[in-house]
Parts: C-alpha cells; sequence; structure tokens
C-alpha cells in the first residue's frame, strides 16, 4: 500500500506538468479553434533557455525571463504559423504550419544545446522530505503549487479584468467579439502567447526533476496533447483530472508492469474516451444553433 | 451622418449587393425592408466591418470605415446588434454589457459614465436587471434580444444598426421590441433598422429603402412608403 501511495505522489507531480501543457492547448483552442502542436518544444526551448540563463543568475531570477521569451516564441509561432491559415480561412492549414515549426524549434535547440540531455540544476533542496512514510521532492511540491498558481492566475484573470472577458468573448463568438470593438487578432495572438509561456514554464519547473535536452518536448507534448483530448478541449478542471490520471498511470504501471508498458495505459485511456465522449470526459459537446 | 456610397459586397465570387447608396441623417431612423435574400443583412455586415465590402465607400461622421475590420469601426462609434443575437453565452448579463462598453473602458474610445450609462440600460430593460448575475446563454429568446440590443447601446453609439430584433420572438415580444425602439427613437438615437415586419418599422421609421434582389427599388418618407401601392402589396400584405 505504501509504495502505491508513494506511486501516486510521484504521479501527481509528472500529471500537472501534462496538465500545464495540456491548458496550454486549450488557450489557443479556445480563441481561434487552433492548436499549436510545438507545445511540446515551446516547454523545451524554455527549458533550455533556462539551463542557459540560469549558469548566469539565480532560478528566481531566470524564471521571469523565461515567461518572457516563452511568450515571444508564442508571438512568433502564431504571427508565421498561424495567422496566415487564419486570414485565408485555411482549415488545416495551421496543423502543418505548427508541426513544422516545431521541427525547426527541434532542430536549432539540437544545433545550439548539443544531442544530449544535460542536468538542470534544482533550486530547491533534492533530499525528499517524508510524509508518514512517504517521500516528496520538493521540486515536486513547487511542480504542483505553480502549475495550480499560473492556472488560477488566468481563470481570475478572465473572469475580473476587462481584457480576461474580451478573450472569453472572444472564444464565444469571434465575430460578435469583434462587434464590441475588441481586436480579436491581438486576442489571438495573446491566447498563444500566453499558452508558449505556460509551456515554458512547465519546461523550468519539470526541467529540475527530469533531464534537459532538445528531444525532451516531444513525447511531453504529445501526452499532454491526449490529457488535452481527455479532460476536453474546453474544460479547465478537466486537463487536470486528465493529466492526474495520465501520471498516476504511468508511474504504477513503470512499477507493477514494466517501464516499457508505462505509457500503455494513457493511450489506451485515450482511445476510450474518444470512441465513448468523443468531446472529453469534462468536455460539453458543441451544439451549433441557427 | 452615417453614408453608404455604391457599395458593393458579397460572399466569394457571388456579390450580393449590387451599387447601393443611402444615407442615416443624424437623429433619424432609417429602415432598410425587402424580401428574405434581398440583402438586408449583407448591407448592415458590410457596414459595421463583419463582411468586407468589395468596392465603394461608406463615411461615419466624414470618416471612411469601408474595409476597417469591425472592431476599428466600432470604436468609430458604430454599434450593431446583429442577427441571431450572439450575445456571449457563458458570460454574464452584466459582463455582455460591459463588453458593449469596451472601447470605452480601454481607452478605444471617450469613456463618459458607464456606470450611469449601464444603469440606463438596466431600466430601459428591467428583466436584464433581474438576471444581471444570470449567464446570457441561459436567457429565453426575446431576454437575449433585450441583451443584444442592449449590450450595443453601451457602446454610447453615434448610429446603432439593428439587425432583425424581432426574429423567431412571440408577437407581444415583438410590440415591447417596437415599443423600446420607439423609446430610443425619443432619446434621438441615429438608427439604421432591418425588418422582416415592415408595417411595425414603417411605423417607427422617418425613412425608408426597399431592397430588392440587392438593389434598391423604391426609398422615400416612410409615411409616403405605407400608402405606395406597390409597396403594400408586396410588403405589408393584406392584413395590415
Amino acid at each position: 500500500m505504501d509504495v502505491f501511495i508513494q506511486l501516486v505522489v510521484s504521479g501527481i507531480a509528472l500529471g500537472m506538468i501534462y496538465a500545464l501543457i495540456a491548458f496550454g492547448y486549450q488557450l489557443t483552442f479556445a480563441t481561434s479553434g487552433t492548436l499549436n502542436f510545438g507545445q511540446g518544444e515551446a516547454l523545451m526551448l524554455g527549458a533550455l533557455v533556462g539551463l542557459t540563463l540560469v549558469g548566469h543568475m539565480s532560478y528566481w531570477l531566470m524564471l521571469p525571463l523565461v515567461l518572457v521569451f516563452g511568450a515571444l516564441q508564442g508571438v512568433v509561432v502564431e504571427r508565421v504559423g498561424v495567422r496566415p491559415a487564419i486570414k485565408t480561412k485555411s482549415e488545416f492549414g495551421w496543423i502543418m504550419t505548427t508541426i513544422s515549426l516545431a521541427i525547426i524549434f527541434k532542430n536549432v535547440a539540437e544545433n545550439i544545446w548539443g544531442h544530449d540531455d544535460i542536468p538542470f540544476p534544482s533550486p530547491l533542496p533534492t533530499e525528499p522530505l517524508q510524509f508518514f512514510g512517504i517521500r516528496v521532492l520538493p521540486m515536486e511540491i513547487m511542480v504542483v503549487v505553480g502549475a495550480l498558481a499560473i492556472m488560477l492566475a488566468v481563470e481570475i484573470f478572465n473572469r475580473k479584468s476587462i481584457y480576461g472577458k474580451a478573450v472569453v468573448a472572444t472564444s464565444n463568438d469571434r465575430d460578435a467579439a469583434g462587434l464590441m470593438g475588441i481586436n480579436t487578432s491581438m486576442v489571438i495572438t495573446f491566447s498563444y502567447a500566453l499558452s508558449s509561456m505556460t509551456a515554458a514554464f512547465a519546461g523550468v519547473l519539470v526541467a529540475p526533476l527530469t533531464l534537459t535536452g532538445a528531444t525532451m518536448g516531444v513525447s511531453l507534448g504529445l501526452k499532454a496533447f491526449a490529457v488535452a483530448i481527455i479532460g476536453g478541449l474546453n474544460s479547465g478542471l478537466g486537463v487536470i483530472v486528465g493529466g492526474l490520471i495520465l501520471g498516476i498511470a504511468e508511474t504504477t504501471t513503470g512499477y507493477y508492469l514494466s517501464t516499457g508498458y508505462k505509457d500503455v495505459p494513457g493511450l489506451v485511456l485515450l482511445l476510450l474516451v474518444l470512441s465513448i465522449k468523443p468531446a472529453g470526459i469534462f468536455g460539453k459537446s458543441v451544439i451549433k444553433k441557427v | 451622418m452615417l453614408q453608404i456610397q455604391n457599395l458593393h459586397a458579397g460572399y466569394g465570387k457571388v456579390e450580393v449587393l449590387h451599387d447601393i447608396s443611402f444615407s442615416v441623417p443624424k437623429g433619424q431612423v432609417v429602415s432598410l425592408i425587402g424580401s428574405n435574400g434581398a440583402g438586408k443583412t449583407t448591407t448592415m455586415r458590410a457596414i459595421s466591418g463583419m463582411l468586407k465590402p468589395s468596392s465603394g465607400c461608406i463615411t461615419l461622421n466624414g470618416r471612411a470605415i469601408a474595409g476597417l475590420p469591425s472592431n476599428r469601426i466600432a470604436q468609430a462609434g458604430l454599434a450593431h446588434s446583429p442577427e441571431g443575437r450572439r450575445v456571449f453565452s457563458t458570460l454574464s448579463v452584466t459582463d455582455n454589457l460591459l463588453l458593449g462598453a469596451f472601447p470605452r473602458l480601454t481607452f478605444g474610445r471617450e469613456k463618459g459614465d458607464v456606470t450611469g450609462d449601464l444603469a440606463r440600460v438596466f431600466e430601459l430593460f428591467p428583466r436584464l436587471k433581474e438576471r444581471e448575475h444570470q449567464l446570457a446563454g441561459t436567457l429565453s429568446g426575446g431576454e437575449q434580444q433585450m441583451l443584444a440590443m442592449g449590450r450595443a447601446l453601451m457602446l454610447n453609439p453615434d448610429v446603432l444598426l439593428l439587425d432583425e430584433p424581432s426574429m423567431g420572438l412571440a408577437p407581444l415580444l415583438v410590440k415591447e421590441v417596437f415599443r423600446i425602439i420607439g423609446e430610443l427613437k425619443k432619446r434621438g438615437i441615429t438608427m439604421l433598422l432591418v425588418e422582416q415586419f415592415a408595417a411595425a418599422a414603417l411605423e417607427v421609421a422617418d425613412y425608408a429603402y426597399v431592397l430588392e434582389n440587392g438593389r434598391i427599388s423604391v426609398h422615400g418618407p416612410a409615411e409616403q412608403l405605407r400608402n405606395d401601392p406597390a409597396v403594400k402589396a408586396a410588403y405589408l400584405g393584406a392584413a395590415h
């Protein structure tokens, strides 16, 4: 039993990382109906830029700089890859452009930081804390707190500020939002900036727990996409639950079955959800009214 | 106030509006009437920037607005309550109304008294006040129409475009909507009104244009069109 609880606790931290990246998918999907398939690469770039910066300054000073970098990277993706596709009303162009940009970012990263995985210095003590015999790394706690904090911050912004309400209005009905005087192209750019920023943040949160390298984003981005589908592309609660399910399924399978199979339960779950409730566990299916 | 000259617009290669010209003078209510598919809604969409006109000139207070994105046109002082209401369903009634004042709250347009205007909209539509915290998506059709109109008023617009405000409403509510349009007219709000209920529209309007297959066929003071035998036969029907 103790082992099981230990596995669940480790799965939670991993799950929150998935949830955070999946949250980023939701942000752009809400405003523009498009996704950045380079979310994993945004995470990887955030982690590697953080790694370089952390050689010159403290982790805490590096954090805001990485957030700014992430936001700018998101703006580039939107302007270069997504906006032309939206403008020409191309239904699928953005899929190819965001994937292409992701590959380019990965190649650039390989040339700058090399092919090998590099350890990321932990800002917190690496000695695990003991709670009733369960070991928890301080960094794992920070992952959970950090991920929840950024999601909560976005939620409060959307509910309380007029600019946040403009974002929600754009998600509801882009044309009607335009009639209100809202610059909806800017809202979409902003949502891409926010989305890549959360991914970059997830990168520097997870890096001390794993390793940093040009390929670190590939499987994280893909699994987070599964989480976004499982939880529902329009449900904030859904990605947290979906992330936790996937994270815990991974750590437990890794222990009880084999680490070789750790990705299987999550993907089986994805297939199940898609066949039973395609809008996701918490997703609302969209009914088009005339 | 609002002038439209030689407007051409359409969807893709299909031209819907062929050379439309008309104007909405300050303080007046102008109505566009016509059958389904005549181009009434397309005209409204081309004016407010929801649809980019293919050619023609539109000026608001002397300023050219044709082809500008809809958000810039709203900032310039044109509010459009669109066909089908298009309220923000996951936001509360109050939030919907505040978004109507978005340019005023974000330095895009003179701020004025937003709180006072909100109170005035609630006064005009008491049902909205009762439901101020409710999500717009949970309102009835009539309440959503009130909300769409109230939201457009929150811009404190120079010109208000109302597209089919009575569409899909029960007869009693249609009457209520027209009573409110009359009230807005008394307050001196400049309006362009598109309506299926031609008779009611001609009651409230000062001047009217009849659209037929994307062209203006007849126009004149509303009073005169009400008595025009051709208009009577085509749009007012025997029942009126």
